[in-house]
């Protein structure tokens, strides 16, 4: 299950694009690496991750579809944040679950890197979005939304072929291609949604507290935004670089062991 | 008697950096390495690290060549490890910030509580114990560092420093402007609370010093022979009964005081970061006495009797 093993391990912050490698290794579901010396996911852990990419497969597909059918119904791209909610806390949050593969070891990844990664996408959901309701009115929600759906069905069937070793390669080129466009597209569209809530934190003085208290302890979540806003300018294009490089390597590999066929 | 050539590539090019001939079968490592910074000036020995495999460990200063899987044309892998600072100047610049940085607090600098609280002091009497205690618990580090570590690595990289300043810096101030603000809660529990944390502070402070002496202990004479460290006469010490870092223990023991002393949540948090941090290093500490040490003792867990 070597393939399986390169594939489904590997992602990067934000994947929010279909992008998101392997980290330092050649994603490339040859399995072209050193021999680890940890052990690959055993016969019920690959057909749990089977089943656990499927259902995140169909899931996001779902929001896409709601998406859909909400505009067509509603005739304008305004607002469908409505019609997506529910199914998009549901499944954004159940990516947690990819933590804990990573802690167990069925996944090959960094328990931090993907902590992280999963950690600011429901931190998104649910302390901006959900809490903030005023901005789920806005047009950036759409933007962000529609990049992390792109990006997640194409993620997760990725995913579900390589563990069942039949990898088409339109979909480990959608992988390593539409980041290019759909991860700066989700960046944007997460930086303006959090731009348009603070006024309201501010007002409100959400998730705040302030001096004097018996915990000796303050926090203003108006500033906590602003920083966060300002760690995507160093944070961001290092891994877009590093994706545009794992493409590079990934996509260049397949073609020559295309041509050794 | 057959002299060896030593041949160094560097990990990456494979380029030849420099090629010695006629080395004694018994040379050490360390003496490769003066010999290659007499060619590389700027290359220190602690700057350098040279390995049998490009991609393999950094070679002991002790090894000896004729030792080493080689033949009598030897090829060794050079990597530069940057910048190098010492352990005792990393320690004492890293302990020294917080020190300070916590009098700025105290004291009440202008430019941090504003220019109308400035100079003024506490009313409440544990915020001066609690400034006594932090200063204590670093003034305690230096001197330890100074007089009674010995570190088993001479260097680190210079970068290093940087990144550790930030943390033990930027936790002294985050934590030192909410004990000193003048807005401070005293803990719920008054008197009560506040000398039971006292007690364990200096319970836990006399547990360190007396780990960290006894450890030193275990080398002296510069000997680079490592022992399974005892409980000695000292009761403090008899947690190595059950713990094999129980200088990581005690250093978590005092930090939880200091959170009881203060009842300030970034102390708190500080302390979790301490104790996730230490206990890593204890159960590196831990693997790496276990394989050592065939007679480890069994009962021994790496930071917290019976349980981590």
């Amino acid at each position: 299950m070597a393939a399986g093993e390169a594939a489904v391990g590997g992602r990067l912050r934000g994947d929010m694009a279909a992008g998101g490698s392997s980290g330092s290794r050649a994603d490339n579901g040859y399995g072209s690496q050193p021999p680890r010396r940890r052990r690959g996911p055993g016969a019920l852990a690959t057909a749990y991750l089977v089943i656990y990419n499927v259902v995140m497969t169909a899931g996001w597909l779902v929001i896409a579809v709601g998406l859909v059918r909400a505009y067509l119904a509603k005739g304008s791209y305004h607002s469908l944040y409505y019609s997506i909610e529910k199914p998009l806390k549901f499944f954004q949050t159940g990516a947690l679950l990819e933590i804990l593969h990573c802690a167990f070891g069925i996944v090959p990844s960094s328990v931090v890197l993907t902590a992280f990664q999963v950690m600011s996408r429901v931190f998104l959901t649910w302390a901006v979005t959900h809490s903030v309701k005023e901005v789920q009115s806005e047009d950036s929600v759409l933007l962000f939304v529609v990049a992390w759906t792109i990006t997640e069905i194409i993620r997760y069937s990725f995913y579900t072929f390589s563990l069942l070793n039949h990898l088409p390669y339109l979909i480990k080129w959608a992988r390593y291609t539409l980041f290019i466009v759909l991860y700066p597209m989700g960046v944007t569209g997460e930086l303006l949604t959090i731009y348009a809530a603070l006024p309201f934190v501010r007002q409100s003085g959400l998730y705040s507290i302030s001096l004097p208290n018996k915990y000796n302890f303050s926090f203003d979540y108006y500033t906590f935004l602003i920083l966060v806003m300002i760690s995507y300018i160093p944070i961001f294009p290092q891994l877009y670089f590093h994706m545009l490089h794992q493409r590079r390597k990934v996509l260049s590999h397949t073609e020559e062991h295309k041509k050794s066929e | 008697f057959v002299s060896y050539q030593v041949e160094i590539l560097d990990w990456k090019t494979k380029e030849q950096l420099c090629f010695l001939d006629k080395v004694e079968p018994n040379a050490t490592i360390r003496e490769i390495r003066l010999m290659f910074h007499k060619l590389y000036p700027r290359l220190y020995p602690a700057r350098q690290s040279i390995k049998l495999d490009p991609k393999g460990k950094s070679l002991r200063d002790e090894e000896i060549l004729q030792h080493l899987p080689v033949g009598t044309t030897a090829t060794l892998y050079f990597k530069d490890l940057g910048p190098q600072i010492g352990w005792t100047t990393v320690f004492l610049i890293e302990y020294t910030g917080p020190l300070f940085i916590y009098f700025l607090f105290y004291f009440r600098m202008p430019f941090v509580y504003g220019l109308d609280e400035r100079f003024t002091s506490s009313p409440h009497p544990v915020v001066n114990l609690a400034c006594i205690c932090h200063s204590f618990h670093y003034i305690k580090r230096l001197i330890e560092t100074v007089f009674v570590h010995r570190f088993s690595h001479g260097t680190m990289p210079l970068r290093n420093i940087v990144k550790n300043c930030l943390y033990y810096w930027g936790f002294a101030a985050w934590l030192a402007y909410y004990i000193n603000h003048p807005l401070y809660t005293p803990p719920s529990y008054g008197k009560k609370q506040i000398n039971f944390a006292v007690v364990m502070f200096l319970l836990c402070e006399a547990g360190n010093f007396s780990i960290h002496v006894a450890l030193s202990d275990l080398q002296r004479n510069g000997s680079k022979i490592r022992r399974i460290p005892y409980p000695t006469k000292n009761p403090f010490t008899w947690l190595f009964f059950f713990v094999s870092c129980p200088n990581y223990t005690y250093e978590v023991g005092t930090w939880i005081s200091f959170t009881i002393m203060t009842q300030c949540v970034p102390v708190g948090l500080f302390t979790l970061l301490c104790f996730i941090q230490m206990t890593v290093w204890a159960k590196d500490k831990h693997c790496t006495y276990l394989r050592e040490f065939k007679d480890y003792p069994s009962l021994r867990m790496p930071i917290i009797p019976f349980l981590l």
